[in-house]
This record gives structure tokens, sequence and C-alpha cells, in this order.
């Protein structure tokens, strides 16, 4: 579970790309296409960064395979909407486990934009990322870890940080007054956030990660249903009114390849100890 | 003096797969002539006058069939200056002809027409061109066509852009390189082609095929820009002041979705992913290949159109027991008569005159069955000649554990909304020209028309390539002057 950090010459996408949007990445011939956000970037020399951490066979095989200097396949993008940029007033900004990282360029740039930035990022230890960036970046960063239960499962453990982030909500949400809540995170913690926030009467955006395959508004994968409406996250979004969302439905959708990306990932692992690529 | 001929009533057939077989795989089905048996085809040909042949009026490119199929009769005894003739003849209307052999519906253009129906079976002119392209490609006579015509290409010294990489946007390149301009191609994808690479299977037309055409542009000069996707990574206000003109061949591609509840449920497709992932993807080949699919016993497919059947199709490969349900009858399916009847070959069922209304879940959120209201239909025609359906009241219920919506698509919606271009129920309008609303963009393909087929775009792309070149013969005598 580790973070890893890809400096990747793509000119085309660093010119202009904003922060909100995504890029879609194959970087194997056999590989899916996936999703995941420019988190810094350099016009001048064509660079962005993406950071990803390892969640199936593609991030996996993605920390395994590439080393400095190599190519990847493909790169398009950038890809869904920029991130509105206004004046909200007092923000909280919330990213779990990865969530964090797609944050990060939209957090920074509120706070430029004249904004009260709080960054939460709720994870994992061995997950922290990008706090000292964070911390330079925006009114204030606050980083809860949680710790990796070894006896107990992975869901469990999953459940603990859902929980710790719930209740650091709800303790900000108490003692100070916010004008606008915004959140990155799996679709599970951002209906138990909603949850809270809505309790407040406060303003959510969400940004979606239903699964893509495209990005481009050609496949309709991505769709999600937002206010009764069906949308496609990667045109129409991804960041949509959290009160609109049919939450449910999103986290059904989500988890409809678990079986196979195990599968997937199995396999993977059973040719690494194989000593086969 | 015209020579007696012996008209020979039959086809001479194409092999083919017996169907248990294919539908164990992905391989292509129709196995093509050899070059005897595509010169036996050949000399059925009565050679219908060039002013009259009814073939060629049928064909939306007018290639000239029976200039073409007469090469192969007069050169047999020497197949390869047969066939580079042949070709010669095909190229100076269309330079997909590997595609447009296997995927046009010639039964209802060049085919339709033919006079030997009134005698026998008709010409098997989609074959003969497929044969003459395929043989050309296997022995490299292709290139060395292409070779005699690259020295002789005049550089023009400006430059069009060309958005998306389908057979409209690579057919329009393809003759605007000829014409001496630098031409890129901007395309959202990682790969060309367009639904020929990402809709088409590979039963149908094999991919290695799709990409020797696009090699053969590359080598024409052709730049292709892929994973930019214009309205995102580049805009059409920037293409233009990089380019002197541009050409938007973007397709139709935005699934449309059907206006009923659950249509969000797990395993419900739209034909668009799911042939992507099969196609594009190649997820028949999980897990080797990395993305998945998922296929359950019984899947329903909603539709009648070369989608829809390429779907079911795909579906049976995966061992599904498939059933195509669509809302009209049997006469009004869209599909081309060779797919249908190998879809039927291939055990897929149809349901004609049933509507979706519903799409029914289980606990976990995936779909387990689809409601449907039986039509009926009426006498009176709508304004495409089909006949009006009503619902009935009436209700059935099909279990399917996988639903593919192939119902139609929508012009790509990052293109359609550029500030200053002229769109009517989604799609770009043009002039007589193929010019758009801005002055220096031209459209063609599905861009323009919604769906339409293969041969129309690539004619759009003829067409936008000479209106193209003739806007900017202007233009650069304007600046000579
Ligand atoms: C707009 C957007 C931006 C993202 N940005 C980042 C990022 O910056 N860093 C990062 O680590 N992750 C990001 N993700 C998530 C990332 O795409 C998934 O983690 C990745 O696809 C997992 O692939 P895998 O093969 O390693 O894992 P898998 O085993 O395939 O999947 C693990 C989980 O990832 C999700 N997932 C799988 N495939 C896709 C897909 N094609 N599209 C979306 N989600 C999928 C599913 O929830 C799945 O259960 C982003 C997702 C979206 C939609
Ligand atoms: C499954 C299926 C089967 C079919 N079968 C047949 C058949 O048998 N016979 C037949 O004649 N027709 C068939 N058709 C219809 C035919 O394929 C289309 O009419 C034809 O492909 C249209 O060509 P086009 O070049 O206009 O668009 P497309 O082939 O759709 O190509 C458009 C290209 O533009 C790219 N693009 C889109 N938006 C952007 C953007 N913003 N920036 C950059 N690139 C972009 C797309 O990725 C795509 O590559 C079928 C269609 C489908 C979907
Ligand atoms: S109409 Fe038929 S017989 Fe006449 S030239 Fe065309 S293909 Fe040959
Ligand atoms: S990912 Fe295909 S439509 Fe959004």
């Amino acid at each position: 579970m580790r973070n890893i950090w890809y400096r990747i010459h793509a000119p085309h996408v660093a010119k202009k790309v904003q922060p909100g949007q995504f890029v879609i990445v194959r970087a194997f011939k056999n590989g899916e296409r996936i999703p995941l956000t420019p988190v810094m970037w350099d016009r001048d020399e064509g660079w962005i960064v993406l950071i990803t951490f390892i969640r199936g066979r593609t991030t996996m095989r993605m920390a395994n395979e590439l080393k400095p200097g190599d190519e990847i396949l493909n790169i398009a993008g950038p890809l869904g909407n920029p991130a509105e940029m206004e004046k909200f007033g007092k923000i909280l900004a919330i990213g779990a486990y990865t969530g964090i990282v797609e944050v990060y360029p939209i957090a920074k740039a509120w706070q430029e934009l004249g904004n009260e930035v709080t960054t939460l990022h709720v994870t994992f230890e061995p997950m922290v990322v990008l706090k000292d960036e964070l911390e330079e970046a925006v009114g204030r960063h606050i980083l809860e870890t949680v710790p990796i239960d070894p006896n107990l499962d992975f869901p469990t453990n999953m459940k603990n940080v859902t929980k710790r982030l719930t209740e650091k909500v709800r303790e900000l949400l108490e003692k100070e007054e916010y004008d606008m809540v915004f959140m990155v995170g799996p679709a599970g913690d951002q209906r138990a956030v909603f949850n809270v926030v809505k309790e407040f009467g406060i303003p959510m955006k969400s940004d979606l990660h239903p699964i893509m395959v495209d990005g481009t508004g050609m496949c309709g994968a991505c769709r999600v249903t937002v206010g009764g409406e069906v949308k496609f996250a990667c045109i129409d979004g991804p960041e949509f009114d959290a009160y609109q969302v049919n939450w449910d439905e999103l986290i059904a959708r989500s988890g409809y390849y678990t079986d196979m990306e195990q599968r997937a990932m199995q396999e993977y692992m059973k040719a690494l100890q194989g000593g086969e690529q | 003096m015209a020579v007696k001929r012996k008209i020979i009533k039959e086809r001479v057939p194409t092999p083919e797969m017996p169907a248990e077989e294919r539908i164990k795989s992905f391989a292509e089905v129709n196995l093509g002539y050899t070059f005897e048996l595509a010169v036996k085809e050949a000399e059925r040909c009565l050679q219908c006058p060039y002013n009259y042949a009814p073939c060629i009026k049928g064909c939306p490119v007018h290639i000239d069939i029976p200039g073409f199929i007469s090469k192969l009769v007069q050169y047999r005894d020497d197949p390869d200056k047969a066939v580079k003739e042949a070709l010669n003849v095909i190229w100076a209307c269309n330079s997909l002809p590997a595609t447009t052999g296997r995927v046009c519906p010639q039964e209802d253009q060049c085919e339709m027409n033919c006079v030997m129906g009134k005698v026998g079976d008709k010409i098997n002119i989609g074959k003969l061109e497929r044969f003459v392209a395929d043989y050309a490609r296997e022995k490299g006579i292709d290139e060395e066509l292409l070779f005699e015509i690259i020295p002789k290409i005049e550089k023009k010294g400006q430059s069009v852009a060309i958005i998306g990489a389908g057979p409209a946007g690579l057919t329009a390149a393809g003759e605007l390189a000829k014409l001496g301009y630098d031409v890129t191609i901007y395309e959202a994808l990682h790969e060309a082609g367009g639904v020929l690479m990402y809709g088409i299977p590979e039963f149908r037309l094999p991919k290695s095929i799709v990409e020797s055409e696009i090699d053969k542009l590359r080598k024409l000069g052709v730049k292709i820009l892929t994973d930019h996707v214009v309205g995102r990574t580049v805009t059409i206000e920037e293409l233009l002041e990089e380019y002197d003109a541009v050409f938007i061949g973007s397709g139709a591609g935005t699934p449309r979705l059907i206006n009923a509840p659950g249509i969000n449920l797990n395993g419900i497709y739209t034909a668009n992913e799911f042939l992507t992932r099969v196609n594009l993807m190649k997820a028949y080949l999980f897990p080797e290949y990395d993305t998945p699919v998922k296929v359950g016993k019984r899947v329903v497919v909603i539709g009648a159109g070369n989608t829809a059947m390429d779907a079911a199709r795909s579906a049976r490969r995966f061992g599904a027991e498939v059933t195509i349900a669509y809302r009209r009858g049997p006469e009004d399916v869209s599909a081309r008569v060779e797919e249908v009847h190998h879809a039927k070959e291939e055990g897929i069922k149809f349901e004609f005159y049933i509507n979706p209304v519903e799409f029914i879940g289980d606990e976990n959120g995936k779909v387990k069955a689809v409601k449907f209201e039986k039509m009926k239909a009426l006498d009176e025609r709508d304004s495409r000649g089909k006949r009006k359906i009503v619902g009935t009241g009436e209700y059935v219920t099909l279990e399917a554990d996988t639903v593919i919506i192939a119902i139609g698509k929508h012009p790509n919606r990052l293109i359609v909304n550029t500030p200053g271009l002229k769109v009517e129920r989604g799609r770009i309008v043009v002039d007589e020209n193929l010019m758009t609303s801005i002055p220096g963009v031209f459209a063609g393909g599905d861009a323009i028309r919604g769906e339409a087929t293969v041969i129309l775009a690539m004619g759009d792309g003829r067409m936008a390539a000479k209106a193209i070149h003739e806007y900017l013969t202007k233009k650069r005598e304007n600046r000579n002057a």
C-alpha cells in the first residue's frame, strides 16, 4: 500500500489541465484504461505528476513494471470539467485515501483565490501523502491516520477509516462554520460524510468516481443519477452536488467488477511468483 | 459488337466458418474468395456500360464496379496484375475497400440494382471488392500502388486538422494528403479507426485490416495524434489558429439510453460500452487482457440495427443465450441482411413488437429481468416510411443477467458544444460544400448525419476534401495576389 508518484512528460495535457480534471492512462498493451488525476504540472516543461496507491492489477503493474525513463503508452486528456473557481468563503475539503491527491490542486487554487481552505485527510498510516505540500498550500491541513489492525480483515479496517472520517467531520462542523464542503474518496465514504453534512445543511460538492472506460462521453459506463437525471461523470462531471446524487446506485455500480478485479490480481500475483512478468 | 455471353445464374459462394465452430471464437466468419473463385464470380458480370450500370448508381461513392470487375477477368492469367489494375479503379473512389467490402450493406446499394438480379443471383460485388483489397494487402500490391502515387504529390504548403479517425476523417485525410496538404488527425481514443476499431467486432472486420489501412495513411504522410480529445486537449478555435482548415469527423459516439426505471442497474450495458470493452480492449481475452466484461447466461439485446447484431453475436461468443428484442417488426430491422442471417445461424432468438418499460433488479442493484410492453403496428406510416407502432397495454417479462442497449447514438457533445458551431437536433449543420457555420471548418459522417454507414461517412470525407481543396486554393491565391 504505497503511494507511487509518476512524473510524466505529457505536454498536450500539461498545457491545458485545470484543477478538477483527470486523464485516462493506458500503460500497457494489454492494459486497461484507468482514470487518474494530474496533481501537479508544469506547462512550460510539459510534465504532469500522477499519484496512485496500489489498488488492483493496473496500479500494481504500473508500480512494478514502469521504471524511470520508460514510456507510458497512452495518456488522454485533460478530461472532465475543471472545478469551479470562485470565492466560496470558508471551505472544508476532504480527501479519503488517495482522494486527497485530487483535492490538492483544487484546494490550492481555491486558497490562492482568497478562500479560507481547511483540508482533511483521513487514511491508513502508510498511505499518508502530500502532507507538507498541503500544509504549505492551504490555511490548515488536518491529517487523521488510522492504524491497520492486523487482527482485523481489510473491510473492517476500512470501516474504521469511515468511522474516524465521519467523527472528525462532525466535530469540525459543530465547532466551526463552513460555507461549503467538498469531498473526494470512495463512494461509500462520500455517502457517510454526506449524511453528516446534510444534518448541518451546508452545501456539498462531490467528485464522483464511477467506473470509466473512454472518459469522453462515448460508452456510458460512468453514468450516475443526479437529481433524477442520468449524467455521464466524465463529461458532465466529475463534480456534482452531493445532495442530488443517488448514492446507493453509485455504490452498487462501483463494485460491479470486484470479483473479476480480484481474479486479475491473483493471476498477476501468481505470474509474479512464477517469476514471469 | 457485343460478345454473346453465357449467363450463369448462381452466385459463386464464399466459404464460411460453420456456425457451431464460430460461436467459440472471434475469428472472421466469412473466409472470402480465392483468385479462382473471384474470377468465376467476376465472369458472371454482364459489364453494363459505365453510364448505364445501375450498380454504380447504387453505390454512394460511385465506384466503377464493372470497371474493376473486368480487370479480374481480363488479366486472369496474371493475378497480381489483375488485382493491381482492379485496385487502381477502386481507389479512385474508395480508399478503404477491405473495410467496405466487409461491412457495406451491399444488398441495399450496388447489389440492389444489379441487372443480373432479373435472371438470377446478383453479382457478389462486396465480396469481389473485399477479395481485391485482401489479395493486394497480402501481396504488398497496395503498397506498390501507393509508392507510385507518393512521388507525384505536389506539396501545397498548407495544413489541415482532422477531428476523429473514423471512416470520414480517415478518408478526408487520405484525399487531402494526396492533394499535397499537411494533414494531422486528432483522435480521442488510443487507437485510430473509429467504429471500425471499437464497434465492429473482430469476427466481422479483423482489426489487423483496419490497422493496415491506417498504416497506408501514415505512409502518405498523415500524422495521427491519438489521445487528443478536441474540446478538451485542444479546441476548434485553437486548431483554426494553427491550421488552414479543419474537418470534423467525430462521429455519433454518445449512446442513447432508454428512459425507464432501472436503466443504471449493474449488468445493463450500452452497446458502445460492451463493444468497446470487447473489441478495443479485448475483454474476450480477460485476464490476459486487463479489461473485464460480464456476460451472463441470458442476454437481452434491445434494438435491431448493426450495432444490436454485433452486440448479440459478441455475447453469443461468451456462451450466452441471446435474445434480440425489437419494438417493431421483422421488416423494419435495419441491420445488414448478412448479419441477421449470421445471427440466426448462430442461434440468436428474435422477439418482435416488444418495448422495454422497466428494468428489474435484485437486492444488489444487479439486473435480473426486463419488463416489456407488447406493441402492435398500425397501417399508418411515419416520416421514415415505417409503420407506426402503439402499446397494447399488455406486458411480458424476459429474464436477463445482462442487458445491452443498442437503440442508437447522438453526436459527441464535446464537439457539438463549440461556440459558434450551428447544431440542429444534436447534429452539426453544414452547407452543400459540407462547410459548417464556422468558416474554414467542415464536417461529415455521423457527426452531421446521426447514425449512418461507413460508405456514407467516406463519401462525405471525399467530398469535404474536395471542398477544402477548393477553399484552400482560393486562400492560397488570395495570399499570393
Ligand atoms: C476521475 C477519477 C480520478 C481518479 N484519480 C485517481 C488518482 O489520482 N489516483 C488514484 O490512485 N486513483 C484515482 N482514481 C481511481 C483509479 O482510477 C482506480 O483506482 C483504478 O482504476 C484502479 O485500477 P486497478 O486495476 O489498479 O484496480 P482494480 O482492481 O481494477 O479496481 C479497484 C477499484 O478501483 C475502481 N476502478 C477500477 N477500474 C476503474 C475504472 N476504469 N474507472 C474508475 N474506477 C475504477 C473500482 O472502485 C474498483 O473496485 C480516479 C478515478 C476517477 C474516476
Ligand atoms: C457496432 C456498429 C456496427 C456498425 N456496422 C456497420 C456496418 O456493418 N456497415 C456500415 O456501413 N455501417 C455500420 N455502422 C455505422 C458506421 O460504423 C458509422 O456510420 C461510421 O463509422 C461513421 O463514421 P464516422 O467517421 O463519421 O464516425 P466514427 O466511426 O464514429 O469515428 C469518429 C471518431 O472520432 C473520434 N472522436 C469523437 N469525438 C472526438 C473528439 N472530441 N476529439 C477527437 N476525436 C473524437 C472517435 O473516437 C472516433 O474514433 C456500425 C456502427 C456501429 C456502432
Ligand atoms: S449491374 Fe450487375 S451485371 Fe451490371 S455491371 Fe453492375 S455488377 Fe455487373
Ligand atoms: S467513461 Fe465512457 S461515457 Fe464516461
